[in-house]
């Protein structure tokens, strides 16, 4: 059982990692990253929608009728969706305004239908919070690491402290924005290619170590 | 690999002594004309911005190849020339108002993104010097606004082309257009004699067809008169400034980045000729480069629907039978 839970919080924030590897929420992804305090905003409001939805999700899981079930959890998401803009609004009005309109988006954000559905309308509660938690933290990880990265070359800074006088301003822009996660994709999907490899060359008998097979 | 008796390959098997080093090396040539009047024009500054691309875009080439662990014989041995076309091509693509180091970033971004990721030489989606170039006008945008006028007290001014496209004849006569006296530009697209030169050099040893550039600026001055309401002024001024006949003659006839039939490349250099000048008229700046880019986007999707009919085929009855009803 402990081992689940391990598997399931590894393979929300790493294996399957909703925006680099799944490429799910790609809206804010692109439009939020000009700055690393951004993703982190971001990504806690999405973590706190996240484990509140599952942890609903999975508790109507068995009261919701199949045929319904979608209208019911985006009705779920956007109550916590709106809890969340309300508190910001009230207590930290400057990031609402930061936010913007991709705070109420949060709503038709794809991994948190996606793990409503094929998570927690088939799970307990627990295994569904702690899904949520590592999914969202997943998220936050992506979205810091991208804003760090266009915000260290678009305006030289990282949360917000000065490192350099040197900016390149495409990072800013939007094309900087598609460029920039292309290039994360790419990256990771290096990573974890050399990752599986490496798994592959343990699992197979160590007499064919040769990469190109040119063993007798 | 012992027994190498045959050499097998695909066809063709046509044997030609051109190879891809010796066209990269006639691009050089044909450049020599224009990298010499911009140096001249513009002194020494466009000499360094030069330097600096071309040694840029050579060592990042090199430098990637030693982390995709090539042997350092087989890359010296491999080496084709493609990458230096790239480096002066950005060169002569930028103003002389650049900082130093905006000529190394652009290059090493052309060659190491645009180009190698992609596969290397001939593999590349778009043109590594356009997108080069690009990345460098967006990362800069303090330098693009002034341009440097080379007359004796160098100055700074919105472009010919700028005031031109606001509606405003140009001050400028035609001739001085054509030679790129006082006209404030990039390095290398001031001096229109001198593209005109390279551009004859290469159609006269056959790495380009030069129909395909002259058609390109010509739908692109034709579509300019359209577009200011017939005013046949505005035709030679079009073509003669900015970087339009710089991008037509060097940077789209790029062959990797061009369709593969004559039907295709006509409707290219139409498609982008139409751009061009419609870019032109809606930003109100230079957008040749960006006409080439998304120009070199939709090749693949030209190539994909303008086939060229195989010899002795003819369509069926049925199929013509559909096409009609």
């Amino acid at each position: 059982m402990k081992n689940d839970y391990k598997k399931i919080a590894f393979d929300g924030a790493i294996k399957n990692n909703p925006t680099l590897k799944l490429v799910l929420g790609t809206c804010p992804t692109l439009a939020l990253t000009t700055a690393a305090m951004n993703g982190i905003y971001m990504g806690l409001a999405v973590t706190f929608v996240l484990i509140c939805s599952n942890v609903l999700v999975s508790l109507l899981r068995k009261a919701i009728p199949k045929e319904v079930r979608i209208p019911a959890f985006v009705l779920i998401i956007a109550t916590f969706v709106t809890i969340v803009r309300l508190i910001l609004d009230y207590f930290l009005p400057d990031l609402n305004d930061i936010m913007g309109l991709y705070l109420p988006l949060i709503v038709v954000n794809c991994i948190i239908l996606a793990r409503a559905e094929s998570f927690a309308s088939k799970n307990g509660i627990l295994p569904s919070a702690l899904d949520g938690l590592a999914n969202g933290v997943g998220f936050m990880i992506a979205l810091t690491l991208m804003g760090a990265f266009r915000e260290v070359l678009g305006r030289g800074e990282i949360f917000g402290f000065k490192v350099w006088n040197f900016t390149l301003d495409f990072f800013g822009t939007s094309a900087g924005a598609f460029f920039t996660y292309a290039l994360f994709i790419a990256l990771f999907s290096l990573i974890y290619g050399a990752i599986a490899d490496r798994k592959k060359d343990k699992a197979f008998s160590p007499v064919l170590k040769e990469p190109n097979g040119e063993a007798e | 690999m012992e027994d190498k008796i045959y050499a097998y390959s695909t066809s063709p098997h046509v044997k030609t002594p051109r190879t891809t080093k010796k066209i990269m090396l006639l691009v050089c040539l044909s450049l020599l004309p224009t990298t010499i009047t911009g140096i001249a024009f513009f002194g020494l500054k466009a000499l360094l911005i030069l330097l600096l691309s071309c040694a840029s875009a050579v060592l990042s080439e090199m430098i990637f190849n030693l982390i995709a662990k090539k042997d350092i014989t087989l890359i010296l041995k491999e080496f084709d020339f493609s990458s230096l076309v790239t480096g002066i091509l950005l060169g002569l693509a930028l103003g002389v108002n650049y900082p130093w180091y905006a000529p190394v970033i652009g290059s090493a971004f052309a060659i190491i993104v645009v180009k190698m990721l992609f596969g290397g030489t001939g593999k590349n989606l778009v043109n590594p010097a356009v997108t080069g170039r690009i990345f460098i006008f967006m990362s800069f945008q303090a330098a693009v606004t002034a341009w440097i006028i080379p007359n004796g007290d160098l100055t700074t001014s919105a472009t010919m082309l700028e005031d031109f496209l606001g509606g405003n004849l140009p001050t400028l006569s035609n001739v001085d257009l054509l030679l790129g006296r006082n006209v404030a530009g990039c390095i290398g697209e001031t001096c229109k004699v001198a593209l005109i030169a390279g551009g004859l050099f290469l159609a006269a040893t056959g790495v380009i067809n030069i129909c395909y550039p002259a058609l390109y600026i010509g739908v692109a001055g034709l579509f300019s008169v359209v577009l200011y309401g017939f005013d046949f002024a505005y035709f030679l001024p079009s073509i003669l400034s900015g970087g339009l006949m710089f991008g037509a003659i060097f940077m789209v006839t790029d062959y990797t980045t061009t369709p593969n039939t004559a039907t295709g490349n006509v409707i290219y250099f139409v498609f982008l000729g139409l751009l061009t000048a419609g870019l032109r008229k809606a930003t109100g700046m230079e957008s040749v480069s960006f006409a080439i880019l998304l120009g070199n986007l939709i090749v693949p999707l030209i190539d994909k629907f303008v086939i060229n009919r195989p010899f002795g085929h003819s369509r069926t009855r049925k199929e013509k039978a559909a096409k009609n009803a």
